[in-house]
């Protein structure tokens, strides 16, 4: 049995022990205090209820990183506490979440992902903290009136939750009054025995019932949690970054020059400097070339490049000729050693055959070989055969039953006559050895000051590339497809697709298609619905603009657009080079005679115009559709040029019914071949018609509720339907009905005062000319409006996206995550719902008998 | 016994053990267990099915015997439902989406599966990476098990049953170090203090001690801190750097081969195969960073995570290793003579 030492102390005499403590009191008698059994008790505790208020949290947080410090500097020694230990172990958590975070961020190529990944793990704690919190102590606190996550601090001042542990609960630090009210509070009689004993067991009772429910429950809940405050914060940390790369971008064209001198090139001038300093008045070999220009050209585009090639050969030619002197007669020996070795001949042997110094120079001195700008190497080659093969013959006489003889000719003769002679032989590189060009002074000035403009050409460029990559590169989150999201997003509420329909219409473009005439054909047959449609797309489309319009906008209008700096840059460069004389360089900076195309000025600014038309195009095509859509939904009030009273009412009918498909689906491809559309071939009246039916024939269509109400299209069967080639008409109707036509008087009321009003109608006047009217359609003399060149490319950034295609991929897209929220939201809901009602089920206990007796 | 004043009773609701249901009754005492891995799996699985059964429902009828080892054992359930939560959040609903959306979807969602896998094991591993070569240097087993008999309250007449059986281990609490548990006993033919002889000696206190227990306590407390700090932060970096490991590309081989059939041999088999590949191919990617990485800090992340969690590990085992609280060591002259009488001023 272990000993119980408080018993022994007493029991043990009070003669062996010796107190001598100086600070004792001076009444202090220890005997009288040990024999008085009051003594033995527990110390009163210094602990108390931790009662905050958020006021008091800035506090708390650094009271509680102190504590942490010091804790790690405890356990650094080996001297922490388990209290101590428990929160280091909190914290090495913590690291390795940000261990976590911070590599996948490194992972992620976009601001909103790299972000997303830190925001996961803050939620993930978040979560971890509040849903006990949410789901048990705010229901407990509300059902049983009192915090069953209640914590204290003990007299170490280690902070704990009060009901952490069931077999050991102080409950000394609740007061009688305090333990009273939360009786009442739970509706404890006041006539029991023992009363505060048994709210006490009720609140042990709920407040561990409530701990085993936050176990069961946190696995389930904090990731939910955790992905639903990611998904909540999505848009806002999207849209806050949207506004602040935004800002980035035209910052970048306001502090233009701040944004330049940023980049520094001072070391790579330095460097291309000592080159030109170190090789100034020696010979330009190939080798100086490349390297220089490598560094003048590094950065800059391949062609740009290639062309700088051209302007710096004629700064420093290297084709005029090679300077062959006794120097160059060492190399010779040196070349000609290494094409003898795979014969492997000894030293003495190699000594007699390869041509010595003096014999060579008396050769090239005799025929006068030693110049310069040498080109041709015939009369060399001669030379150095006529000398070999004396040694050869020699050599032969001397050792006629060598072996290596035979060979020793073979590798002679190939060694001057070789077919790779003149390309790249040793013996070629041997007297090439020394240009005649050399670097002079006139070159190296020529070349620093070329190297000063492209440094600044370059700086300037990657601010410009910089803006428009943020502005409009095809990659996720630039301004340009946050835009896209933005209207996307809009459109899909405003023409109210439900989930069902979503799920459907992600399904195919084929599926979409019909869904989404349905819902433009009841969004303009009604004036209010309509009106606010094209409000929202008016504003929306007026937002895009507005953030383009550094780049969109025409220079002359803005000194600090993207055109304008374009210009500055290009120009600027090309002007100064071609002062340098680098025509070539600058003609493939900013073309010739101001025609940019296929320069790279050209190309920086397609780069990011195409992309910016791409995307407007595909908004204004889905506006000219709901216009288009509107106009017919009011052919009775407001009749269409188009469809006059001659054009039979099955044309119509067909035309109108190509109208709306067309608008929909159509791709750049569909225009070209004038869609092959089947129609009915009988579009002449009947020959004896009589007035009513020729009246009737002749009808305009009737509209109902958005759509057409059809007489006569559909009623042929569709093996009388064929593709009527002949009636040229019909394609240019049809162009000028959805190109020409004025928009819907409610379209101009709501758009003409907005930003893109004028973009709008150049982009409908633009389509008729290079779809309506482009002479190379598959069948020629098809024209509509005039004659327009244009590319495929154009005709393709100006189409458009399909609308049916666009919201093909919208609802794909739309619906992967309501599935996600459908399947995660509703987990969570129903959780926090069992969670919350469980608390009815808690702290259930039987009132004692007297006191049920008592009460009745 | 002396139980609680207690006015009230919870029969209707209470927890307990049918007549016949005694099975945790193989300890008549607390009990020193051998640190063994059958041990181990035996002592793992009795808290893993005590987690997820007996402890919940005690805590769910508020039975007055739940402790706090319950309520820590029972921090495995959130643990291994949120791991399985979080791997259905990002593959459950994939199956409803179309093919190009499932595609990259599954890729992440698996990659993301594998990473939740990856934290636990690499988080469990690693904790031998302390915890092995302290034992080996010092002698101090960190994770030595013992079998506590709990003695518990009535709480209706039927209960008879009134012991249970949680597995501890020695040096869980620094504060209240079950020394006692480590002390011999002599009645089996043991010394008293072989266990801390054995320590003692490890760390170059001498043999034949007096009191090696008083000798070894301070040092074995200073190992269980510095062990303990060593594992809360190395155990986290290495599965960080699991979950990075599970982010690699070449697992995307992986998943199209994998398969749970082991009843195909073959595809099994083939599929445990690139599983190997796959994890050399991604140990290596990890090292050697991504090739589309633009700046330096992306490309050399993974060489970065793996040099701190190797350098925090490293340091954390020096520090543990490093023992400061070690006696002076006598030198024999010195040494009081007990058996002469001396005069202490």
């Amino acid at each position: 049995m272990r000993t119980n030492l408080i018993q022994a102390y007493l029991n043990g005499s009070p003669a062996a022990k010796q107190y001598n403590s100086d600070k004792a009191a001076k009444d202090f008698d220890v005997h009288k205090e040990l024999n008085n059994r009051t003594f033995i008790k527990p110390l009163p505790s210094n602990g108390k209820l931790v009662r905050n208020n958020l006021f008091d949290m800035p506090a708390e947080f650094f009271k509680d990183v102190k504590y942490d410090i010091n804790a790690l500097r405890h356990s650094v020694k080996g001297e922490a506490n388990d209290h101590e230990l428990g929160r280091l172990n909190d914290m090495g958590m913590k690291l390795g979440g940000v261990a976590i975070a911070s590599y996948l961020f490194t992972r992620k190529s976009t601001p909103l992902t790299k972000v997303m990944e830190f925001v996961g793990l803050a939620s993930f704690f978040t979560a971890m903290d509040v849903w006990p919190k949410l789901a048990l102590q705010l229901p407990a606190y509300l059902v049983h009136g009192f915090n069953i996550r209640q914590k204290y601090e003990d007299n170490y001042g280690r902070k704990k939750l009060l009901y952490q542990d069931h077999q050991f609960i102080p409950w000394d630090l609740y007061s009688d009054e305090e333990i009273n009210k939360i009786g009442d509070r739970l509706k404890v009689p006041n006539n029991i025995p023992n009363r505060r004993e048994f709210i006490q067991e009720k609140m042990r009772k709920i407040a561990l019932q409530n701990n085993t429910m936050w176990m069961l429950t946190a696995g389930f809940a904090t990731p939910i949690t955790s992905a639903l405050i990611c998904n909540a914060l999505t848009n806002p940390i999207s849209k806050y970054q949207d506004g602040k790369i935004n800002q980035k971008a035209d910052n970048l064209l306001l502090n233009f020059n701040e944004e330049i001198k940023k980049t520094d090139f001072s070391k790579q001038q330095q460097e291309l400097e000592k080159l030109l300093t170190d090789n100034k008045g020696k010979p330009i070999t190939p080798e100086l070339f490349e390297q220089i220009h490598s560094r003048l050209s590094e950065g800059l585009d391949r062609v740009v490049a290639t062309d700088m090639q051209k302007d710096l050969e004629n700064i420093i030619p290297t084709g005029s000729g090679y300077t062959i002197d006794k120097k160059a007669v060492e190399n010779i020996q040196s070349a000609i050693k290494i094409q003898l070795e795979p014969l492997h001949l000894s030293d003495e042997d190699l000594g007699k055959i390869l041509p010595n110094t003096e014999s060579l120079n008396r050769s090239f001195e005799s025929k006068n070989l030693f110049r310069t700008e040498v080109k041709d190497f015939s009369e060399y080659s001669k030379e150095i055969q006529n000398v070999l093969n004396y040694n050869i013959s020699e050599f032969i006489k001397a050792n006629p039953d060598n072996p290596i003889n035979r060979k020793l000719g073979f590798v002679a003769k190939k060694l001057v006559h070789s077919p790779e002679f003149g390309a790249d032989s040793p013996l070629l590189s041997s007297l090439k050895f020394t240009p005649s060009a050399i670097l002079n002074e006139g070159a190296i000035k020529t070349i620093e000051n070329a190297s000063k403009v492209l440094n600044q050409f370059k700086a300037e460029v990657g601010v410009l590339d910089r803006f428009a990559y943020l502005k409009a590169a095809q990659a996720p989150e630039t301004i340009l497809a946050n835009s896209w999201n933005n209207i996307t997003d809009d459109m899909l509420k405003s023409l109210n697709f439900t989930p069902k329909e979503i799920a459907k219409a992600r399904i195919d473009r084929e599926i979409t298609g019909p869904l989404l005439r349905e819902k433009l054909e009841y969004i303009v047959s009604d004036d209010t619905r309509y009106n606010q449609f094209v409000d929202t797309m008016f504003n929306k489309l007026s937002e895009l603009h507005e953030k383009m319009a550094s780049i969109d906008v025409p220079k002359d209008n803005n000194t600090n657009s993207y055109l304008g700096k374009v210009d500055t840059t290009y120009d600027g460069a090309a002007e100064s080079l071609r002062k340098l004389g680098m025509n070539s360089l600058a003609q493939s900076i900013n073309g010739k005679d101001g025609d940019v195309r296929s320069s790279a000025k050209h190309i920086q600014i397609s780069f990011v115009k195409d992309r910016i038309t791409g995307v407007k195009s595909s908004f204004y095509r889905l506006l000219n559709t709901v216009d288009v859509y509107r106009r017919i939904s009011q052919l009775d009030k407001i009749p269409a040029d188009t469809l006059h009273n001659k054009m039979p009412l099955q044309v119509k009918e067909e035309l109108l019914e190509f109208v709306k498909q067309m608008l929909l689906d159509a791709h750049t491809s569909d225009y070209a071949v004038k869609f092959f559309t089947l129609r009915h071939p009988e579009i002449n009246p009947p020959a004896n018609a009589s007035p009513e039916e020729l009246a009737r024939f002749y009808s305009q269509v009737e509209v109902q509720n958005g759509k057409v109400v059809n007489k006569i299209l559909g009623t042929h069967p569709d093996n009388q339907l064929v593709e009527l080639s002949n009636d040229k008409g019909f394609f240019g109707n049809v162009m000028r009905f959805v190109y020409k036509e004025s928009p819907n008087p409610d379209t101009v009321n709501r758009g003409q005062t907005s930003l893109i009003w004028e973009d709008f109608m150049n982009y409908r006047k633009e389509l008729l000319d290079i779809l309506g009217g482009d002479s190379n359609f598959a069948k020629p003399y098809h024209l509509v409006d005039g004659i327009v060149n244009s590319t495929s490319e154009r005709r393709f950034l100006r189409l458009g996206c399909a609308p049916d295609e666009m919201f093909y991929k919208l609802c794909k897209q739309k619906f992967n995550n309501h599935k996600w929220f459908k399947m995660f939201g509703g987990m969570g809901a129903a959780l926090l719902g069992v969670t919350v009602l469980s608390q009815f089920f808690m702290g259930k206990m039987k009132v004692p008998e007297t006191a049920k007796k008592e009460n009745k | 016994m002396i139980l609680p004043v207690s006015n009230f009773s919870d029969r209707h609701v209470a927890f307990r053990a049918k007549p016949g249901e005694n099975k945790d009754t193989t300890y008549d005492e607390d009990t020193l267990l051998e640190n063994s891995f059958s041990n181990r799996v035996r002592i793992g699985m009795d808290k893993l099915t005590k987690a997820f059964t007996v402890y919940p429902a005690k805590g769910l009828t508020g039975s007055k015997n739940s402790n706090f080892y319950e309520f820590l054992t029972m921090g495995t359930v959130p643990y291994l439902i949120g791991s399985a939560t979080l791997m259905a959040i990002f593959n459950a609903p994939n199956k409803s989406f179309m093919p190009d959306s499932k595609v990259p979807a599954n890729s992440l969602g698996r990659k993301m599966a594998l990473g939740v896998l990856f934290y636990g094991i690499f988080k469990s591993l690693s904790k031998s990476f302390i915890d092995a070569p302290v034992k080996w240097f010092t002698g101090v087993d960190t994770q030595l098990p013992y079998a506590k008999v709990n003695y518990q309250l009535q709480e209706n007449p039927d209960d008879y049953n009134l012991t249970s059986i949680e597995y501890h281990k020695v040096g869980e609490s620094v504060d209240f170090t079950r020394w006692d548990q480590l002390y011999g006993d002599p009645k089996k033919g043991q010394d008293l203090n072989f266990r801390y002889d054995k320590i003692a000696k490890k760390n170059g206190l001498g043999e034949n001690l007096n009191d090696s227990d008083q000798e070894v306590k301070p040092i074995y407390k200073e190992v269980l801190v510095k062990s303990n700090l060593a594992r809360s932060f190395s155990s986290y970096m290495w599965a960080a750097t699991g979950v990075a490991l599970a982010f690699q590309k070449p697992w995307d081989n992986f998943f199209k081969a994998a398969t749970w059939k082991f009843w195909k041999v073959n595809e099994f088999t083939h599929s445990l195969k690139v599983f190997g590949q796959s994890f050399v191919q991604s140990c290596k990617d990890l090292y050697k960073g991504s090739p589309d990485a633009v700046k330096h800090f992306d490309k050399h992340a993974g060489k970065y995570l793996l040099g701190a969690s190797v350098a925090i590990t490293a340091l954390g085992l020096l520090n543990t290793l490093h023992i400061t609280k070690k006696p002076p060591k006598h030198v024999a002259e010195q040494v009081m003579d007990s058996n002469k009488e001396s005069v202490v001023s």
